[in-house]
């Protein structure tokens, strides 16, 4: 399909990179605004503690101090993604949670004043009791952290399809195992940043976001300004991976002080505030039982998972249930229970992650190869077995319309020579392979859907305008080609206005993989109503029928008799005389079940489609060491069409480093309520050095209702290649493997435990 | 994470340095290329009033030889000296050691006397101050205990340099400058033992000069790390031959590297030694793996370094 086509589906390099590799693309740190303050916060040493008493005079009197605000400046209005869990004040009222979390704020003519002023505020503190290990949380007696959460479970997601008893009963082989997964950091390389500038009643705010609608209205709630008044404008993000998805206190911070100086306000996050003090991973444990017939069916499962929260809600309800979804998107699962618990700690916020719950999913993936080998079935082949196809539903009910598992572990297993792998014990060489679905979009209401306009200038280039965000994905890169493909211009031709809150319509941002299948469907829909127009006014121009008329090259063109052209431009400058200039809208809603809640109603469609992949991993263990090396990983993703193969394989390869071989050593490690490695030296992600050989497969299962095609391209192998490189180091030792990530310390424990008959 | 406001001064001379740190009473310190102190700078674990740059002293960068030195100025790069034909000939554990030292882009900005002459590390210590004091202050920076090891009556934080370790098994010596005067002195006798303060440099004292015997060496260094650069090392093993003695070094568990010698390649010295060194080492939990495993590692590091060697000596 991709071959009648001029733009889309090509190789390109993406519009946004020569500005980011050659530092010239500014981001939030790099703005200066006149008059601009400089703000600092003044963060909790406690672990949990009643606030007695906040002093800020002796700060307000240090030269070059302009304001200092406290939770007293706000409305008391907590933050919380539902209504359910408003738990979050973004400054502390009366109570702090966790070390590090946001007490003052200051705003002073440079940093160092403020910093220098954070010393001077006094803060009476009352430590009370604090507990840090979930389970110890949830025991009667420990210390409540939020009134309103019994036991300190935040959230309980209960999904109960079919008869698991009845599953259990009938299968051939039942498995029961515990996998625990220590917490990550996202590790953007770009700490968190807000400027504010409060002028003329209007809140202008750039700080890296996923959104720059929902970031608005959070913050029209929580400073109870009309919505109107608040604009989140567009800025260059330097990652996301999930942790940019919300509110942050720092906004709140930074807002309330640029209104109270009438003076733009930075406030720019030290590397350990970032880690510290904005959301992060949760660390997850999760016991998981499979019951499988004879040809290795899967006849039931049942799930309890634990989730670390920290000390707020944050994305709880979504949290607990995404690592789920993927399983039961990518298997048959006839009958299951999932219990999933959040549970509060006197830690940092925990958020959701593109590659989260590798404790799950990896645990599922290990837990079939084991009963595949005493089934004496070959991975893949269980994995077949079990792979939703289109057309079948998921456990919850949602309707797969395109892909399937089939494919892409078909394609990974060829590419990578799956049954030409050799496994040795002795040398400890292994394979594995991990599978998963992804879904496109899920709901969020109203804003599930994308609206874009498009205007077309005189000079026949355009200039379109969205809501979709690029965090760093490719996203405007891959608007621009699709604008491109449709008007038939090259595309350069086209400039993009995007994740601006005040010039944009509402676009679901980049929280659910909604980009290509949503965010691109509306700007594909918009193209294609400016194009109507272009080609209604040059049927009239040309004397030939619109239905044989196409736009390529900037020219509308015949699509039969070669002779009937004009340049697109002259159209346009005609519909300019003509009093109707060329503009367009288009949006897309997808086809989603509205009433599915996370916990009250956790059934019916998810998402209005589902891209599927299949990671293969060979790995080469030392034995005497720990020490895994991973000479070579293969990953086959099916994005329905790729709008940029480069940028989907960019995407894959970026998924590999963050889930797969960071599943060897990225850990966040914990002192009681301190984290130890709040930096990027003992924080240990994978250097390019340590990354393996690659090969790439795109599939195309060419979804109905994608643009040209699309779904999410990449995120696939985010939540299976940490699945394929356990079960590969599992064939190559022959042990079980119940704690990540595989640390050489870890894994000489388990070897060590394996001989014993498994790890306690 | 901001810098605090500090003197800056370049030297470019020794003496002039020397009349610096005079000038600001000892609250000074002496800058190389900054990769250790200037995070220490930025966490305030030190709190210098002046900065004095040695990078101006153009005779410190120079490698040059005699009859029985080679004589290496303390502010050459890690990366200049990795590509000195000098060390590649007589010293490959130097080389070696060099070549695992950090990343290619600090290898540019690293020297060797900064390298040597680094703090000792502990992932309770090398924290900010609203880390720390949050945490409350641990011994090594004046306080009553240590968070890594609840108890501990002394500091357990880790010396991290690779290159001392591999220098210590060739015999080098160092040339130091102070207000007293100029000494020689082995490069050990710089280690106190002490995690709180490792070096026994007295105020003001600056390193100047790595010296090491110009004797031709057969020799190797092995680093225990997560990833495949960057790191600290969890555990070094630095071996080296000359004519006569074989000697080890074992750093990065405990306060100094450790050495020994060895009697021969023989199974059975390579068995004294290692028990000797799994002995002496002081790993702690102050890593991001476990102190067992870094012990344990240190037989498997150590032989499979001699086996290598002495296969390469075949």
């Amino acid at each position: 399909m991709t071959d009648e086509l001029s733009v889309v589906g090509k190789r390109m390099k993406r519009t946004d990179s020569l500005a980011k590799v050659t530092g010239e693309a500014l981001y939030t740190a790099d703005l200066k605004l006149p008059r601009m303050l400089h703000a600092k916060v003044l963060r909790s040493p406690h672990a949990h503690a009643r606030i007695l008493n906040i002093d800020a005079g002796k700060a307000l009197r240090l030269p070059g101090v302009k304001a200092v605000v406290t939770a007293a400046d706000g409305h008391g209005i907590n933050w919380g993604v539902f209504k359910y869990t408003q738990d979050h004040p973004m400054m502390a009222i009366d109570r702090v949670r966790y070390i590090g979390e946001d007490v003052a704020g200051v705003a002073a003519v440079d940093e160092e004043t403020a910093l220098e002023a954070l010393d001077l505020i006094e803060v009476d503190y009352e430590p009370l009791p604090a507990v840090f290990d979930p389970f110890e949380a949830m025991k009667e007696g420990a210390p409540l952290i939020h009134e309103q959460y019994a036991r300190n479970i935040n959230v309980h997601v209960h999904i109960d399809v079919g008869d698991i008893e009845e599953g259990f009963a009938k299968a051939y082989l039942v498995k029961e195992d515990t996998f625990d997964a220590a917490g990550e950091a996202y590790s953007t390389l770009e700490p968190y940043a807000v400027v504010a500038h409060y002028h003329s009643g209007y809140l202008d705010l750039w700080m890296p976001n996923a959104s720059a609608h929902v970031r608005a209205k959070a913050l029209s709630n929580l400073l109870k300004l009309p919505l109107n008044k608040v604009r989140v404008r567009h800025i260059n993000v330097g990652g996301h991976f999930g942790s940019r998805s919300e509110v942050s206190p720092g906004d709140f911070v930074t807002a309330l002080l640029s209104m109270k100086t009438g003076r733009p306000v930075k406030l720019l996050l030290t590397r350990e505030e970032n880690a510290t003090c904005t959301r992060q991973v949760h660390a997850i444990n999760a016991t998981i039982k499979t019951g499988v017939n004879r040809d290795g069916t899967i006849t039931a499962k049942q799930f309890k998972v634990i989730y670390d929260g920290g000390a707020y809600s944050s994305t709880g309800p979504i949290a607990t249930s995404i690592p789920y979804y993927v399983y039961e998107e990518a298997y048959r699962l006839p009958n299951v229970r999932y219990d999933g618990y959040r549970v509060i700690t006197n830690k940092g916020i925990r958020g959701m992650y593109g590659c989260h719950g590798r404790a799950f999913l990896a645990g599922n993936e290990m837990q079939m190869d084991t009963i595949a080998r005493e089934l004496g079935m070959d991975p893949m082949e269980i994995r077949l077995k079990n792979g939703l196809t289109a057309g079948e539903q998921t456990a919850t009910g949602s309707v797969i319309r395109s892909g399937g598992l089939e494919e892409p572990i078909r394609r990974a297993a060829e590419k990578s020579g799956w049954k030409d792998i050799k496994e040795d014990r002795s040398l400890g060489k292994g394979k594995g392979m991990g599978c998963i679905a992804i879904m496109c979009g899920f709901p969020m209401g109203f804003r599930s859907g994308s609206a874009c306009y498009v205007k077309v200038n005189d000079d026949g280039q355009v200039t379109v305008v969205t809501g979709v965000i690029d965090t760093g994905m490719g996203n405007e890169s891959m608007v621009i080609q699709i604008a491109a493909e449709v008007l038939g211009v090259p595309v350069e031709d086209v400039n993009l206005v995007n994740a601006d809150s005040e010039v944009t319509n509402l676009d679901p941002g980049a929280y659910s993989q909604a980009a290509a299948f949503v965010g691109a469907n509306a700007v594909k829909r918009a193209c294609e109503d400016a194009k109507s127009k272009i080609l209604a006014f040059a049927a009239d121009k040309l004397k030939h029928p619109a239905e044989d008329l196409d736009l390529k090259d900037r020219m509308v063109v015949s699509k039969t008799d070669p002779a009937k052209s004009v340049p697109m431009r002259f159209i346009v400058r005609e519909a300019f005389f003509k009093g109707t200039p060329i503009t367009g809208t288009g949006a897309f809603m997808p086809d989603i079940d509205f009433q599915r809640e996370w916990v009250k109603n956790p059934y019916g469609q998810m998402a209005g489609t589902f891209s599927y992949g299949c990671s293969v991993a060979e790995v080469c263990v030392d034995r005497e060491t720990g020490q895994i090396a991973v000479p070579r990983f293969t990953a086959a993703h099916d994005c329905g069409t790729p709008i940029n193969p480069m940028a989907v394989e960019g995407q894959i390869e970026g998924s590999i480093h963050q889930a797969g071989m960071a599943v060897l050593m990225e850990e966040t490690r914990w002192s009681d309520g301190h984290l130890l490695n709040p930096d990027l030296l003992e924080y240990k992600v994978p250097l390019a050095c340590d990354m393996p050989h690659i090969e790439t497969v795109i599939v195309c299962s060419n979804d109905p209702e994608g643009p040209f095609g699309a779904k999410e391209g990449g995120l696939t192998a985010r939540m299976n290649s940490y699945s394929a490189v356990t079960c590969a180091v599992q064939s190559a030792l022959g042990v079980p493997l119940t704690h990540l990530p595989l640390t050489p310390d870890r894994l000489l424990k388990a070897i060590g435990a394996g001989k014993t008959g498994g790890e306690k | 994470m901001i810098l605090p406001r500090f003197a800056f001064h370049k030297a470019s001379s020794i003496d002039e340095a020397l009349a610096l740190h005079k000038e600001f009473a000892g609250n000074a310190l002496y800058l190389s290329g900054g990769t250790d102190l200037v995070p220490r700078i930025k966490l305030r674990l030190a709190k210098p009033e002046a900065l004095i740059d040695l990078k101006g002293i153009k005779t410190l960068e120079t490698v040059e030889q005699d009859d029985r030195w080679i004589r290496i100025g303390a502010m050459a790069t890690i990366s200049d000296l990795m590509k000195n034909p000098l060390v590649a000939e007589y010293v490959p554990v130097f080389q070696a050691s060099l070549e695992s030292t950090s990343c290619e882009t600090l290898q540019m900005r690293g020297t060797i006397g900064g390298n040597l002459l680094q703090n000792t590390r502990c992932l309770f210590y090398n924290q900010s101050e609203f880390w720390r004091k949050s945490k409350g202050f641990c011994l090594k920076v004046g306080g009553e205990k240590c968070n890594a090891v609840p108890g501990a009556a002394v500091c357990l934080a880790n010396y991290c340099s690779d290159n001392a370790a591999a220098l210590l098994t060739v015999n080098a010596e160092i040339n130091v400058a102070g207000p007293e005067g100029q000494r020689q002195l082995p490069l050990g006798d710089l280690f106190s033992g002490k995690a709180g303060r490792p070096f026994t440099l007295k105020p003001g004292e600056i390193l100047t000069h790595v010296l090491i015997p110009k004797k031709k060496t057969r020799g190797g260094y092995e680093k225990l790390r997560l990833r495949g650069s960057v790191d600290y090392p969890l555990l070094g093993v630095a071996l080296s031959s000359g004519n006569e003695a074989v000697r080890l070094a074992v750093g990065a568990v405990g306060p100094r590297p450790y050495v020994f010698d060895m009697a021969g390649w023989e199974e059975q010295s390579l068995h004294d030694v290692i028990a000797q060194a799994k002995a002496t080492a002081r790993p702690a939990p102050n890593t991001v793996v476990e102190t067992a495993y870094r012990r344990d590692m240190i037989p498997i590091f150590i032989e499979r370094l001699a086996k290598r060697l002495a296969g390469e000596a075949k």
